[in-house]
């Protein structure tokens, strides 16, 4: 590298670390920022950011490893990532995948010799609705078949040069077929009116009487999270919304990012007001990355509208305002202490719990980490009232939730139904009756086979952040474990050794299985080592990796035990 | 003052300092817990494991080790919560209400069995050809489970390739557990920053940056990832194949200088309780394995501190009397070649400030292949100088290009006290029991200051009883009780003295030709630092560059390694704060039964400069042999 480009490059990085702040927090939007320009990532930078940063250049070498859409290797001008998730795997994304192939004459992990394109699988895009669907760069095509990757590189090919990573491209993407949503009736400026003139407390007991419970699956009560970071003396407070729908399957949190972005930017304003805090952040996941300039543009209006900033909605001292921040490709970032330490530009490693984020979470303040949905509810049971929210559901879940269907039904999309609603009338309303089983909750939720289609959709029964995935008649149940296992294989941050080797070796397990080598008494110990991972792995994600696995061999043992081998 | 000297621990604190501070509960309030039925109180915010440590409850570890900060990520420390579904990390739990545990149910038995059959199903290598056979956490846990096959498999092959870029180091990764403690050593403990985990999942593994050869990076080679290593993962370079085949060389006159620190560890390899030193022992067995001559580096130590001391002088002569403003004050000792190799890296433009004085080891290996080998009549090709070094930097310091002032490498091996227990043992001797032997001549003994060069602050007081001596003309245990100078003692991260110089005396004759007198030094205030740690290097480097306390000081201690040669990443393994402790107290001890403990009254020092080096100290001929220079080396890997 010449001397002058090198120094270009220092004054490039000095210039967005000056525009994200001096501190270790801002590594990964420089990190985004350097690789969106440069392609890639080199040494020289990696040093250069931790000088400026005050940090080892191991430590940035490290985080740029751990992220997919970070890298030291030269990748090519266009990058097309292919959903290999489940929705999109049951929707021919193999014929898609040989099409690129063929195409580009390259292999998966490749790029092609003139620079132009890198090949690359991705997980969930958010898309299990319209799959196979394709990431090119920032710009996302949907239903894509092997017809159409042809005119898509040939688009890339022809816009070479003119072609903009930064233009927003929407017409890709179908509406997302929606049944009648309360969002579409609720004005959240109502919600957050009522808000403004109530008490903190007041807020926090109102959300408390409605029953909501956190819409990202894990169903914490969201007044009781409030409530203790609201408890918290410190002057510096979080709010902080988790947009890392990473969920396979999961795709209601980009429908209310495109449609009702407003709802959830009243929620966090209210929830500001009830903890007390004064920084709102957005991580929005970076596959989500075309989403940004209009939620940028949302923010813009809110601040002219005096809906942001100091004195919001008029009231003396209530300072607030939202920042959007960027993941780079990590599943683990949608556990919250793994996303506060992604935005603190570390990798993507759940934390150690207790302590919690709402007594030490981003930079060390108490925060509040919401889902997109839960947030969005917020002004609706205020402009609608606690108790409509209550009266819907069971006692223990109540209201509305969203749900993100994909898979073997008629209809896909974005579904709004009660909580507590049997899977057997939710295939009903989607046209999935004949289904033989389906999955709640995504790759780490729970395989239910028809025999049971009678459960609840219910924090008390099966929980679900929205994913519900349908199998017909024909599917393949191992192939299905084989996909959620490939996803945790390599979405796994890799820190703790159940999840990290346990993984692999139920991978394994499946392709032994696959190939008539698995003894029964090998199996046992798979799923021995199952639950062993259920109880002992450090997060709940890794908590919830081997569900799939195990539901799919306790409930389609007729499917599994044809392929076991007969050694025992 | 600038308020980087406030914090003295790491970046992230160690588990042994820390309570988890959970932001909620206040740690002064107690809390009584129940583990295994028993009961037991302790502050709110204590762990599940120190709690269980306290009424003699143990729980298996991996990841956790007191020097480091909590990481929680082996998961072989889990236990049960009455009323919990899913288990906790005992090392990363802080206790705030009163829970009851089980450290051993059913469920806590499996995970932790399933936990060592997954690690072992990576860990490649077969424990009979591994240097921690027997001395490894892995395997003991494997023992105490009783994994007696390989429930998910075990590795046929290699995957990685062994890395043998370093002269300090060697590096397995296939025996890596990914316990992460050489990172949190490397980056929270150390502050170098050579080590952190690449990629995710099952991929991820422990590189260097850019995943380049350890050699090629910044590495100081302190090998305190060594000691903290539980597997055989990370290991000294060692040379005792070539050791041997020297001593079987009938032509080779193989000498052994052996340093303080060793002495006070190498029983542990024996199966002694820290801090039982075997000094003499040692040169028995040394003897019997066959070296010719066995040295003690203390004289060689108390020769530094001759040289090292009267460069002190002449730099405060320079600069108060001359008024020479470009010369480098404070001064920085020299002889920890982990911290040289830091400064070297991180702090180039502070080189000036490095006392040029060699450090024992290298001084000691001219000496011999000069000066002993004139007296003897012995072709100095014909040496083979071994040093016995607590250290595995010591072991790139013989290395350096540089050091063959001699006209021939200097020192020809740098041994650690591991390596030397493993030559004992092969050679059959029991070297506890073996009989008392003294150090051969013509260096004899060496003083107590010599020896407490083993510890953080040793070298500071061993100048400090010099230079009161040879400058106020008064003794030592007229300002300090028994000659302790108990202010430079201690394991507190950074420490201060200052020592006002109310009367002078007369210069002595060894350093006549150098200076008239000490009135200038007259109503002045000697003031002086210790650090050891590079992490504590780290807060006092900055606080120089911003102007603070630091900066004031004439003279400032550094030793790489926590705890300072006694904690060297040479040392037996394993490492804690209490290890450490039995270790220096050995060393005082052996100190205080010294009959002469100041380095100017070593009866071979004065011989050494009344025969061979006769221009004194800091002369045109102590230059040649016993001074060095630096590299400037920057942080920037190209």
């Amino acid at each position: 590298m010449l001397v002058s480009e090198r120094e270009q490059l220092r004054d490039n990085i000095e210039a967005w670390v000056a525009q994200y702040g001096a501190n270790r927090s801002s590594l990964i939007p420089v990190m985004s920022e350097v690789q969106q320009k440069y392609g890639h990532i080199s040494e020289y930078v990696m040093q250069v950011v931790a000088d400026i940063l005050d940090i080892h250049p191991v430590e940035v070498d490290s985080v740029v490893s751990f992220y997919s859409f970070l890298g030291h290797k030269s990748k090519g001008r266009f990058i097309v990532r292919l959903c290999r998730t489940i929705s999109c795997e049951m929707q021919e994304k193999d014929r898609v995948a040989r099409q690129l192939e063929n195409d580009l004459g390259i292999r998966f992990g490749e790029t092609t010799p003139d620079g132009h394109f890198t090949l690359e699988w991705a997980s969930c895009l958010g898309m299990c609705d319209q799959g196979p669907a394709l990431l090119v760069n920032e710009r996302i095509y949907t239903h894509v078949t092997p017809e159409k990757v042809h005119d898509i590189l040939e688009e890339c090919r022809g816009t070479f040069g003119v072609y903009r990573p930064n233009a927003q491209t929407m017409m890709n993407i179908q509406d997302t077929d929606t049944s009648e949503m309360t969002f579409t009736g609720v004005d959240g400026r109502d919600g957050l009116d009522k808000a403004m003139k109530m008490k903190p407390e007041g807020i926090v007991d109102a959300i408390g009487e409605s029953g909501l419970k956190g819409r990202g699956g894990a169903g914490f009560p969201t007044s009781l999270k409030w409530k203790l970071a609201a408890e918290m003396d410190d002057e510096q407070k979080y709010v902080v919304c988790n947009a890392d729908e990473g969920e396979p399957g999961t795709f209601k949190d980009r429908v209310i990012l495109t449609d009702f972005p407003d709802l959830m930017f009243d929620g966090m304003t209210i929830a500001s007001r009830a903890i007390g805090a004064n920084k709102g952040i957005v991580y929005l996941r970076g596959e989500y990355m075309y989403l940004r300039a209009s939620l940028e543009e949302k923010l813009v209006k809110r601040r002219q509208d005096g809906l942001l900033g100091s004195n919001v909605s008029g009231i003396n001292g209530f300072d607030f305002d939202i920042e959007i921040r960027m993941g780079a490709g990590a599943y683990v970032c949608g556990e919250e202490t793994a996303l506060i330490e992604s935005l603190e530009g570390q990798r993507g490693e759940p934390r150690n719990r207790p302590p919690f984020p709402v007594n030490t979470g981003f930079m060390g303040h108490p925060t509040i980490v919401n889902n997109v949905e839960t947030f969005a509810w917020v002004p609706c049971i205020l402009v609608k009232g606690s108790s409509w929210f209550k009266k819907i559901g069971t006692e223990k879940s109540t209201g509305l939730k969203l749900f993100s269907v994909s898979g073997d039904c008629e209809k896909q999309g974005v579904f709004e139904f009660p909580l507590g609603i049997s899977i057997h009338d939710l295939l009903k309303e989607v046209g999935g009756e004949d289904a033989k089983a389906v999955q709640v909750g995504g790759a780490a939720g729970y395989c239910i086979p028809a025999g049971q289609f009678d459960r609840a959709i219910s924090f008390e029964d099966v929980a679900t952040g929205g994913s519900i995935i349908v199998f017909g008649p024909e599917r393949d149940m191992l192939a299905v474990a084989k996909n959620f296992m490939e996803f945790f294989l390599d979405e796994s941050c890799g820190q703790c050794t159940p999840c990290r080797e346990g993984n692999l070796r139920l991978f394994e397990g499946i392709e032994m299985l696959e190939e008539g080598r698995c003894s029964m008494k090998y199996l046992k110990d798979l799923r021995q080592l199952g639950e062993s991972m259920q109880v002992a792995c450090k997060c709940g994600l890794g908590q919830a990796s081997p569900c799939a696995f195990l539901s799919i061999i306790d409930n389609f043992n007729d499917e599994i035990m044809g392929r076991v081998s007969a050694a025992c | 003052m600038s308020n980087l000297l406030e914090n003295t621990t790491s970046r992230r604190a160690p588990a042994s300092a820390c309570l988890r501070n959970t932001g909620v509960v206040d740690t002064s309030v107690e809390v009584t817990l129940h583990i295994d039925g028993k009961e037991v109180t302790v502050p709110a915010g204590t762990t599940i494991l120190v709690a269980a440590k306290k009424i003699g409850i143990r729980i298996p570890t991996l990841c956790y080790h007191e020097d480091l900060c909590v990481a929680g990520v082996c998961r072989i420390c889990v236990v049960e919560l009455e009323g919990q579904e899913r288990l906790e990390a005992s090392c990363a739990y802080p206790v705030t209400s009163p829970i009851k545990v089980r450290t051993h149910t059913r469920k806590v038995r499996m995970a932790r069995r399933h936990i060592l059959d997954l690690m072992l199903s990576k860990h490649y290598g077969e424990c009979y050809a591994c240097f921690r056979n027997n001395n490894c956490e892995l395997q003991a846990l494997a023992r105490e489970y009783g994994v007696d096959f390989f429930r998910f498999g075990h590795p046929d092959k290699p995957r990685y390739k062994v890395d043998r870029s370093s002269q300090s180091l060697v590096r397995d990764m296939d025996k890596c557990i990914l316990c992460r403690r050489c990172i949190r050593t490397c980056i929270d403990l150390q502050e170098v920053g050579v080590l952190d985990i690449d990629n995710r999942s099952c991929e991820s593994k422990v590189v260097t940056f850019g995943d380049k050869p350890l050699g090629d990076v910044i590495c100081i080679n302190c090998g305190q990832c060594i000691n903290r290593c539980p597997t055989g993962a990370l290991r000294a370079n060692d040379p005792t194949d070539d050791v041997w085949a020297v001593i079987d060389d009938p032509t080779k006159h193989v000498v052994i200088q052996t340093a303080p620190s060793p002495r006070a560890g190498i029983g542990e390899c024996f199966g002694l309780e820290p801090g039982q030193p075997l000094t003499f022992e040692m040169n028995t067995s040394l003897k019997e394995c066959g070296f010719d001559k066995v040295f003690d580096t203390n004289f060689a130590a108390d020769l530094t501190i001759i040289e090292e001391g009267t460069e002190l002088l002449l730099r405060l002569h320079k600069a108060l009397v001359e008024k020479d403003e470009s010369v480098s004050i404070p001064q920085f000792t020299s002889c920890s070649p982990g911290w040289v190799k830091y400064l070297e890296h991180f702090y180039p433009e502070y080189i000036p400030n490095l006392s040029t004085a060699k450090s024992p080891q290298q001084m000691f290996g001219t000496v011999i292949k000069t000066y002993y080998a004139q007296l003897n009549n012995i072709d100095p090709k014909d040496i083979v100088t071994v040093a016995l070094m607590p250290c595995s930097a010591k072991k790139f310091e013989c290395n350096r290009p540089e050091m063959c002032d001699s006209g021939f490498k200097d020192v020809d091996y740098g041994l650690t006290t591991r390596e030397l227990a493993q030559m004992i043992s092969e050679a059959g001797i029991d070297l506890p029991n073996m009989p008392k032997s003294d150090f051969d001549d013509p260096f004899g003994s060496a003083t107590g200051s010599g020896v407490i060069f083993g510890a953080t602050g040793g070298v500071m007081e061993a100048a400090l009883r010099t230079v009161i001596e040879l400058v106020c003309g008064i003794k030592v245990e007229d300002l300090f009780e028994h000659a302790d100078i108990i202010p430079v003692r201690g394991f507190e991260g950074i420490r201060f003295m200052e020592l006002p110089i109310t009367e002078v005396g007369p210069v002595p004759d060894l350093l006549k030709n150098l200076v008239g007198d000490w009135d200038w030094l007259k109503g002045a205030t000697l003031k002086v630092a210790v650090a050891h740690g590079t992490a504590n290097a780290k807060r006092v480097m900055e606080d120089i560059k911003a102007g603070g306390r630091c900066s004031e000081c004439h003279f400032i201690e550094f030793m790489a390694c926590p705890g300072g040669c006694l904690g060297g990443g040479g040392q037996p393994i394993p490492t804690s704060p209490a290890i450490r402790a039995a270790r220096a107290k050995a060393i005082y001890a052996e100190d205080a039964a010294y009959e002469i403990r100041k380095s100017h009254e070593n009866p071979a020092i004065t011989k050494i400069y009344g025969e061979f080096l006769k221009d004194g100290p800091c002369s045109h001929e102590s230059h040649k042999l016993l001074h060095t220079h630096y590299l400037p080396r920057g942080k920037y890997i190209v």
